[in-house]
């Protein structure tokens, strides 16, 4: 591979991490519960490219395989599963946050600078073509885990839940080409039961509390 | 030829088999005598495959995928062996609710296919020659078990099962997040992608791997199992999940799984080990363990509910365990392993005997449970020597084992000089001192929790029987269970079987490798 491709390479790999940063911002500055799905699955179709663009820049093979599994569950299955239950538990809009939008969005830029500060020293033991993917993947893990905390609805607590997890597998993707793929399997066959698991506890939430707002799940305490 | 074949293919075998074949009954007799053949199998080829190891060492079967060594056979053993108590004590406890009409057959079905779906990831956990494969079997543990938390579909179930699985998950993912840097920093040094998780892998070349790296995946690691062992302060789902779930499933959740993710801490431990600085790993694992020790301790004291009570008793317990490990030594790392044993045994009487409670009083309050020895004398003596038994009155096991790992935290010099953790706390006080003082504290909380939980044990026991509760306890089945790990909590204090100290003893060899 000529240098000028490498090079090229390198920034379309950033180019992709940064999109799916990007989305991460657009979801926690989202209230909308079904327009916060959809940025998931826009979030997931980024990852997907980036992941194949990986596969082909490093001809590891079965990235690809990862690529694919993920337009089909993520792109496809979850964000079906999750717009289903949004339609029938009838709620639209999450109106009251436990972190409100403009500190949310401050916050996450700040765990940014955070997930930099952390792995800068293992950055350089990279591989030169993915180095900064690291960074940003650890940086949608805790923006993912920041959503589950600052928001109240189940659903957009899972769709924090599903940003960690595509975090993850940019980290895994990008800064180290990709897992075992026995490993890679086994980690789609988890999400996607846990997305079906998580579909039928919103309805039984649902059936019992009249809600999935998680914050009325206070019967258990001290 | 390899000799482990035949007990690993039945290991894994088995309850995939249960599971499928509970998928096609309802009927209960067939079901529980399925359970029960299951748990049988697994407890002989348990047997065989400790044989094995002590005979041969550690081996690799099924094309390099399993691995299995002392530590993992000794957790087996512990998976195994509480697992046949646990099923034959779901025997009574669901025929009981059956008769009640609270379950009906098609739910049954629903409850042995969980659980073996469970058990089967917990074997794999176990089992695996890759930290990735190892991972999804513990997720898979999470996705198995959260209904059967939530298995008698009341509202404060639901809501048990529900934050169990999100905080589970949640945590787990920062494992995976270890196992990613782990994966990035092997795949440098062995260069092939489909093995460098492998344990066998990484146990070569361990020393070269970069520390840095290394220091940053297991503290993910630590803190995502950490979840799932239930140690403070990521252990607000336990209280919940313990007092809502049925007995038997609690009983397997606080014996067996927190034992297995122990075993997934350790695992990547010893690996770690061997690159990183010394006491990094342990002193991560001792200032978690004293965290969950006092944060329980605390808890123990103001709780009203016997569930709860022995839901932070695990908390207690799993943070001692921690202890254990984070001061090593031989002395500290057998009496690791050897209180997780005793723990799982305790723990799992304990909630067996709880269980008889609540079906019996049907109320958790603490204030509200008198005169247990006369309403179901066999109960009483259970609940008993359980909360005898977790405070470590001699003569049970845990005593031993708890004396074992508080002499090696009170002679053992923790390598202050390259504390990370702790480097604050040494610049205050200098280190014979501050050994000194952790352990007086350490002793002080254990004072405390012996008092808070002797105390409530007796005013269950003793004291006169509310009325209108049924008197009288009949033989079934479920008392052998009750009787075995009491028996067995007395016994291990007394002697080890000498091949589950040979697999011990091989254990703590796995896990000093320096």
């Amino acid at each position: 591979m000529s240098l000028l491709t490498q090079h090229l390479g390198s920034q379309l790999v950033d180019l992709g991490s940064a999109l799916l940063l990007l989305t991460c911002f657009a979801i926690v500055a989202q209230r909308r519960l079904s327009a916060c799905v959809d940025l998931f699955a826009l979030q997931s179709v980024f990852l997907a490219l980036t992941a194949a663009l990986v596969a082909f820049l490093t001809g590891i093979h079965h990235i690809y395989i990862a690529a694919a599994l993920t337009i089909v569950i993520k792109v496809v299955v979850i964000p079906r599963i999750l717009k289903r239950v949004i339609e029938r538990l009838n709620v639209t809009r999450e109106l009251q946050m436990n972190v409100n939008v403009p500190t949310g969005l401050l916050v996450c830029g700040g765990l940014v600078i955070l997930a930099f500060f952390i792995t800068q020293p293992i950055i350089p033991l990279g591989f030169l073509l993915t180095r900064d993917s690291l960074a940003i993947a650890l940086a949608i893990i805790l923006i993912g885990f920041f959503t589950m905390i600052a928001r109240k609805k189940a659903v957009t607590q899972v769709i924090g839940f599903l940003v960690m997890e595509n975090g993850l597998f940019l980290g895994a993707a990008a800064a180290a080409y990709g897992m075992p793929l026995i490993v890679e399997l086994g980690v789609f066959f988890d999400v996607l039961v846990g997305a079906l698991i998580i579909g039928i506890y919103s309805h039984r939430l649902q059936d019992t509390f009249d809600s999935v707002d998680t914050s009325k799940l206070t019967t258990l305490k001290e | 030829m390899n000799s482990i074949v035949a007990p690993v293919v039945v290991f894994l075998g088995a309850p995939l088999l249960a599971v499928v074949l509970s998928l096609a009954t309802t009927h209960a007799r067939l079901l529980h005598g399925l359970n029960l053949a299951t748990m049988t199998g697994l407890v002989v080829s348990e047997i065989a495959l400790i044989q094995q190891v002590l005979a041969h060492g550690p081996q690799t079967a099924l094309w390099g995928l399993v691995y299995i060594d002392a530590l993992s056979a000794f957790i087996l053993f512990i998976v195994t062996f509480i697992g046949l108590a646990c099923s034959l004590y779901t025997w009574t406890y669901l025929d009981d609710y059956m008769a009640r009409g609270m379950i009906t057959p098609r739910r049954l079905s629903q409850f042995f296919v969980l659980f073996h779906g469970f058990l089967l990831a917990m074997i794999v956990a176990t089992m695996a020659n890759s930290l990735g494969v190892l991972w999804v079997a513990i997720e898979g543990t999470t996705l198995a078990t959260t209904f059967l938390i939530a298995f008698f579909r009341k509202r404060e179930g639901l809501e048990a099962g529900w934050k169990y699985l999100i905080l589970c998950s949640v945590g787990i993912a920062l494992a995976l997040f270890g196992t990613v840097l782990t994966y990035y920093s092997s795949v440098r040094v062995l260069g092939d992608e489909s093995s460098a998780l492998n344990v066998t892998k990484l146990l070569e070349v361990a020393g070269q791997l970069d520390p840095h790296v290394l220091k940053l995946a297991f503290i993910f690691l630590f803190v995502g199992y950490g979840t799932k062992i239930g140690l403070a302060p990521m252990h607000a789902w336990v209280p919940e999940a313990y007092s809502e779930a049925p007995a038997p499933v609690t009983a397997m959740l606080a014996g067996v799984l927190e034992t297995v993710a122990v075993y997934a801490v350790l695992r990547s431990k010893a690996i770690m080990d061997q690159a990183l600085p010394p006491a990094f790993t342990g002193n991560l694992l001792m200032l978690f363990g004293l965290i969950s020790f006092a944060v329980a301790a605390l808890f123990i004291l103001i709780q009203r509910d016997y569930k709860r009570l022995f839901a932070y008793s695990s908390v207690e317990h799993m943070g001692f365990v921690m202890v254990g490990f984070g001061v090593g030594g031989p002395i500290g790392t057998f009496g690791g392993l050897f209180h997780l044993l005793n723990h799982a045994l305790a723990k799992a009487l304990a909630f067996f005997a709880a269980g008889n409670v609540h079906r019996r009083y049907a109320t958790r309050e603490i204030s509200e449970v008198q005169g247990l020895a006369n309403i179901q004398p066999i109960t009483a003596v259970a609940m008993l020597v359980a909360g005898l038994a977790l405070v470590g009155m001699p003569p049970f096991s845990m005593f031993v084992s708890e004396v074992m790992v508080v002499s090696a935290l009170a002679t053992q010099s923790f390598a202050s000089d390259t504390l990370h953790l702790g480097r604050f706390l040494t610049i205050i006080i200098a280190h014979d001192v501050r050994s000194l003082a952790i352990v007086t504290l350490f002793l002080l909380f254990a004072v405390a929790l012996f008092g808070g939980f002797t105390y409530r044990m007796v005013s269950m026991v003793w004291g006169a029987a509310p009325d209108g509760v049924r008197r009288g306890e009949p033989w079934d089945v479920g008392h052998v269970p009750l009787i075995l790990t009491g028996a067995a909590l007395v016994g291990f204090g007394l002697a080890l079987p000498e091949p589950v100290k040979g697999l011990m003893d091989r254990a703590v060899a796995i896990l000093m490798v320096r």
